[in-house]
């Protein structure tokens, strides 16, 4: 039986309340918000904090809203907002594509993005498809405010860069400028993805105006962007091109054999899904 | 605050208003079940079977994962609140015109989780309802007619109105 | 449908329904009784040791604890249960022979409490050699598992094969005749290989859970008890109880498919009922349900030898079953398995041998299917092979080999009771087989014949109330497959009554009759005919007291429905006992069904399966994407037809997750994959678009109205079908299921243009 131990819970209305709680429990406290994957690894035993932050009640952290040039997240919005927003939808919709497949809906209803990148669980979607857009994070501190691209951020299984006195405040992402698209491919073979690849890139035609950003997920323990530039400038269907950037990322991960398939497997499948997405940036009625 | 490991919280259940003493540590399927609205299962604890699903502020949750102190100012509906006026939910009503359920040990669940679907889409595809339980796990059934009924009740529903 | 029938052959709604909608159904799980505490199991963090001793002190005197039970603690009761050989300890005795076997149960006030208590529970352990695989444990050299056999019970109703077992042989079955040498070595093709069916984790969801108690005497379980009467039979061995002084009572289940036959955690709630006084519910996790029961893996070798004309001459079986710690049910698996590998076919010269082994692995028992999926993945494969070398159709060759109705499977067994050349057609007929197919698609499809495993022994009570009304009482589980609904619909039936005038009580060996077990089909075929009979008797009884109370002689009074004529005039039920008792009483008729006149002759009936897909196969990635099922119900009669298109969807989707995704994965010496996230179950989106749910009515069974088995048939040739389809789909017959992505990308590969071998 799954039972959680012990704690006391906090519940700050607003985020200075919040810090002033990081500051005083520091590694004793555990920051809580959806709890979709904190409460697991509290009933399964494998984490154990004396006091949770709920962080739910601060307004300051709710929210998705354009702010020059950007969309800002705040941190404890739920993939079920991020799914639904017609802000999202309209100037980032590949990463609201993405948040309808992600987990369950009892998952997204409950989970967040800050939280989903502050467990740094490497088996998780958004992860790779914010570092493909060069969202940042915004994190606050007894010291101020600061923002870290999310490839810094992430630092790899279950290990960010978020101090103990600091909360993940907000996902801020770049609009991408008109002609720029991105997109999200991934194959699960069990509850988690195995291989998620995220694509932007300046497509005009068949054609990729620079070298798209291509970022290989759930692979690794961390999010890793492949070296796409033999595409700057050429076509989708130059396959040479293309198979050099499929060729890259098969190089680039080191997967490990476990329950969702073998090491081999995996970076045969980081290379399908790879060109799949590259191939779905161009044309979205490719397979996937 | 939170001198102790409880919490009072005032909350929703199935419209009335409750004010508990509850147990951080206590779940909500826990303290719901200790209720007596037993409707909801537990069976996976992990989130991926949807046995004990119960909507909160009208969106689906695990109550296997959700703390029960997060029913503090949220308003909680569980299966046993669908026919509290004396009449089944078109959703119920299509299970059983379909005859969408077997052992019954994921009804609830599903019953639940459809229900908040309509809710939110009223005219869903059946790609869309599919989507929507594919978080929900049913051993029986094979899932076809849990789906036809869903789109059955949603059809229902949108002529009513 | 016949249109002499009212209400049998009409879906009739289930009846239960509508408890089952609005969440207010009760299962073992939502039952409360006064002053229950709750146990939890300690478990074995080794695959096998000797337990040196175990430290309860700690969690003695945690908050709100009660005791804790081990094996030690009660002596002198003998803790061991199993309805084949009584060689399993509820509570691990001097030895733990699996990684999660229970060793001790914390009883304490509330669950939590008694989980955090089982955390200070202290084993210490003296290591033994382990074994894990069940190749490695029939080497002379493995570590014995079983060095003091415990000699079967022997009883009559079970298949348990052979008795002289040596080393960790825990079963051996062996099935022959004709010369299988001479007509191999004159075949002009033997089809030869190797093939491997995971061990499933039937994941009901309901986990196994069990409230006991005693009262005045009396030990009162409440449990997800399949077959409530074999549990019976366990606890009153262990407790020195007569059967009369133990009472099983299973409310609705949340899932069965075997996976609840036979007694699993009823024995641990005794247990700490018996040392605390207090009523005890012991409630498992899924993943301890994981830890309790599974089913048997296979590693089949098959041989069938064929004349150039795709006529069958020999086949050979030799199958090692993976049966874990203890023998709990595999040995019937293993005499059921050898009965069913060689198909429904006529087959010259057959030498089939089973063997089910020991490991220190979780212990193996009943799953729906029972022995028929693991063979029919080999048997039904080597006719797809042979078709293809022979250059053959597989309809084609099935059709030469496939018995015809009436005709022996198993010398000396009822012969078969379908026309299973018809089913195969009207399956192959509905997949498009012979038609084109889109590139990377195949279609797959198989036939097979079980022999239910239905011992004929069921004692039914039907109740004619004073208003006319009946309720039944048949020792059945509901299972969710809908027996109250079926059984109903029987009884109303024969009694000329509205549906609704009927009523099922649930199974409770302290008040309903005798009913051997749920499972293998035998319900609606054999409960429903002993519950026929209890309609004959019932309404014989209205006939004597109708003729005793209007003077005339029993032939003058002559069944109505609902009613009787006595001399021409019509007296309902309600009034003949009116009349009779003056005021309230009831009849009551019992009917039997033994193993003699029609049912003398084994099986009952058999269990048809025929069943196929259509498949998409990504070959980059390994994805099998399903596009069509097909089943086809041989049922003799659809009692309720809705019921069983949802048995027959319900199977062959259950054989989907174990021919695609399910298969329980041992990392060393413990389970990798304890948990539903990562043992993965089919999901809405594995549900094939096209489905087509075929029902063949031929009346040729021997249940009530001509009906036969459904819920396992259509199940048993799935894997073999989704192999036969990917094979056909990528050019390399697969030999091992499931067929996750990533093994099907390596047959993908290794594919050398043309069909393996």
């Amino acid at each position: 039986m799954l039972i959680l131990s012990d704690f006391r819970l906090h519940r700050p209305a607003s985020l200075a309340d919040a810090l002033l709680l990081r500051a005083e429990l520091g590694d004793e406290g555990a920051v809580y918000a959806g709890g979709t994957e904190l409460l697991l690894a509290l009933k399964m035993g494998v984490l154990e904090y004396e006091h949770l932050i709920d962080i739910k009640r601060c307004p300051e952290l709710r929210g998705v809203q354009q702010v020059d040039g950007t969309v800002r997240i705040g941190a404890a919005t739920t993939h079920r907002d991020l799914e639904t927003s017609p802000l999202l939808a309209r100037l980032l919709p590949a990463l609201a594509e993405l948040e309808r497949h992600v987990a369950n809906i009892r998952v997204r209803a409950a989970g967040t993005i800050g939280g989903n990148l502050a467990f740094a669980e490497p088996h998780a979607d958004p992860p790779a498809m914010l570092t493909a857009l060069d969202a940042r994070v915004e994190l606050a501190g007894p010291a101020g405010v600061r923002e870290l691209p999310v490839e810094d951020f992430v630092l790899g299984a279950y290990e960010t860069a978020l101090g103990d006195d600091e909360l993940v405040t907000a996902v801020v992402v770049p609009v991408p400028p008109a002609g720029v698209r991105a997109t999200y491919r991934k194959l699960a073979t069990l509850e988690r993805p195995t291989v998620g690849v995220a694509v932007m890139g300046e497509v005009a035609g068949d054609t990729f105006a620079t070298a798209p950003a291509v970022v290989v997920g759930a692979v690794d323990e961390r999010p890793l962007r492949v070296d796409a530039t033999p595409l700057a400038g050429a076509s989708v269907r130059d396959r040479d091109a293309l198979e050099a950037v499929v060729e890259a990322a098969r190089d680039l991960v080191d997967p490990v054999d476990d329950l969702s398939g073998s090491a081999d497997y995996k970076r045969h499948l980081t290379g399908v899904v790879t060109r799949r997405a590259l191939e779905h940036i161009v044309d979205p009625g490719s397979p996937s | 605050m939170s001198d102790t490991t409880t919490t009072a919280v005032t909350g929703r259940i199935n419209g009335r208003e409750q004010t508990l003493q509850i147990d951080n540590a206590d779940l909500l399927l826990d303290v719901l079940r200790d209720l007596g609205l037993r409707g909801a299962k537990p069976s996976c604890e992990m989130e991926v079977c949807g046995a004990c699903t119960v909507q909160l502020d009208g969106l689906p949750v695990s109550a296997c994962t959700t703390l029960a102190a997060e029913i503090d100012g949220r308003d909680v509906e569980t299966i046993e609140h669908l026919d509290a006026d004396g009449t089944l939910h078109p959703v119920q009503e299509a299970f059983l015109r379909h005859s969408a359920l077997q052992c019954g040990f994921c009804t609830p669940g599903m019953v639940m989780t459809a229900k908040a679907l309509l809710e939110q889409d009223p005219d869903p595809s059946r790609e869309d309802v599919v989507h929507w339980l594919e978080g929900s796990i049913c051993r029986c059934t094979g899932y076809a007619t849990i789906i036809d009924a869903v789109l059955d009740a949603a059809e229902v529903m949108r002529r009513a109105r | 449908m016949p249109d002499e029938l009212k209400v049998v052959g009409h879906s009739v709604p289930r009846v239960d329904g509508p408890a089952k909608v609005t969440g207010r159904a009760p299962y073992a799980l939502d039952l409360t009784v006064p002053g229950m505490v709750h146990g939890i199991a300690v478990r074995s963090e080794r695959a096998h040791a000797r337990i040196v001793s175990i430290d309860v002190e700690a969690a003695e005197a945690a908050p709100e604890v009660l005791a804790v039970v081990t094996a030690a603690s009660v002596a002198p009761l003998d803790v061991r249960f199993g309805h084949v050989a009584r060689d399993h300890p509820a509570l691990a005795c001097d030895r733990v022979m699996y990684h999660g076997e229970p060793v001790a149960l914390v009883v304490a006030r509330t669950p939590r409490a008694a989980a955090r208590a089982a955390r200070l529970v202290r084993v210490h352990y003296d290591e033994l050699d382990a074994v894990i695989d069940a190749e490695t444990a029939l080497q002379d050299d493995a570590p014995l598992l079983h060095p003091d056999r415990v000699a079967p019970l022997g009883d009559a109703g079970l298949d348990a094969g052979a008795a002289d077992l040596t080393g960790n042989l825990c079963a051996e079955s062996t099935v022959g005749w004709g010369d299988v040498d001479t007509a191999m070595a004159a075949a002009d093709l033997v089809v030869e290989g190797e093939y491997r069916y995971p061990m499933l984790y039937g994941y009901a969801m309901e986990p196994y859970n069990a409230i006991a108690s005693f009262e005045e005497g009396t030990l009162v379980v409440h449990s997800t008890a399949q077959h409530p009467y074999m549990v019976r039979e366990d606890l009153a061995r262990m407790f020195g109880l007569p059967l009369a002084r133990v009472r099983v009572v299973v409310p609705y289940v949340g899932g069965g498919y075997g996976t609840k036959s036979y007694t699993k955690v009823e024995p641990l709630a005794a247990l700490g009922a018996w040392v605390t006084g207090h009523p005890v519910r012991v409630a498992l996790s899924v993943e301890e349900a994981m830890l309790t029961t599974r089913s048997d893996g296979a590693h089949i070798r098959a041989r069938s030898g064929f004349a150039a004309d795709g006529t069958l001459l020999a086949r050979e079986f030799d199958v090692v079953m993976d049966s874990g710690a203890y023998t709990d049910n595999s040995p019937v698996v293993c005499a059921k398995l050898a009965n069913r590998c060689f198909g429904p076919y006529r087959v010259p010269a057959v030498r089939v041998r089973v063997r089910s082994v020991f490991t220190n692995t979780v212990p193996a028992s009943s799953l729906r299917g029972f022995g028929a999926p693991q063979g029919a993945l080999a048997g039904e494969l080597q006719m797809d092979e042979a078709a293809q070398r022979l250059s053959i159709d597989p309809v084609d060759l099935r059709l030469r080999n496939v018995v015809a109705p009436g005709e022996e499977i198993l010398p000396r067994k009822r012969g078969i009771d379908a026309d299973l050349a018809e089913d195969l057609r009207m399956l192959t007929g509905s997949l498009g087989w012979g038609g084109p197919s889109a590139p990377g698609t195949g279609i797959g499809f198989g036939l097979t014949a079980s022999d239910a495993g239905a011992h004929p022994t069921s004692v039914a009570m039907v109740r004619l109330h004073a208003d006319g009304s009946a309720s039944a009482a048949v020792g059945a589980t509901e299972l969710g497959q809908g027996s109250r609904t079926v059984l109903s619909q029987i009884v109303a039936e024969c009694l000329g009554l509205p549906f609704d005038r009927v009523a099922i009580l649930a199974a409770d060996t302290g008040a309903t009759p005798y009913e051997r077990t749920t499972g293998a089909s035998r319900t609606t075929t054999l409960v429903g005919r002993s519950l026929q009979a209890a309609c004959a008797d019932v309404r014989r009884r209205v006939r004597e007291v109708a003729a005793e109370v209007a003077g005339v002689d029993a032939s003058a009074v002559v069944d109505l429905p609902a009613g009787v004529s006595v001399g021409g005039e019509r007296w309902d039920y309600a009034e003949v006992l009116s009349r009779w008792f003056g005021a309230g009483g009831e009849l009551v008729g019992v009917g039997e069904v033994r193993r003699a006149g029609e049912f003398q002759a084994m099986p009952p009936f058999w269990e048809v399966g025929a069943s196929g897909v259509v498949v998409d196969v990504d070959a980059e990635t390994g994805v099998v994407s399903v596009l069509q099922l097909t089943t086809v119900g041989d049922v003799g009669i659809a009692i309720n037809p809705v019921l069983v298109h949802g048995q027959d969807l319900g199977a062959a989707t259950m054989g989907l997750g174990a021919a695609l995704s399910e298969a329980l994965v041992y990392d060393g010496e413990a389970l990798a994959n304890p948990n539903v996230v990562d043992y993965r179950v089919p999901r809405s989106s594995d549900v094939p678009d096209r489905l087509e749910l075929l029902l063949v009515e031929r009346r040729d069974g021997i249940g009530p109205f001509g009906a036969k088995g459904s819920g396992e048939g259509a199940l048993n040739p799935i894997g073999s079908a989704v192999a036969a389809a990917v094979g056909r789909a990528i050019g390399v017959f697969p030999h091992e299921l499931p067929l996750t992505p990533e093994r099907v990308w390596r047959l993908a590969q290794e594919r050398v243009g043309d069909v393996r071998t």
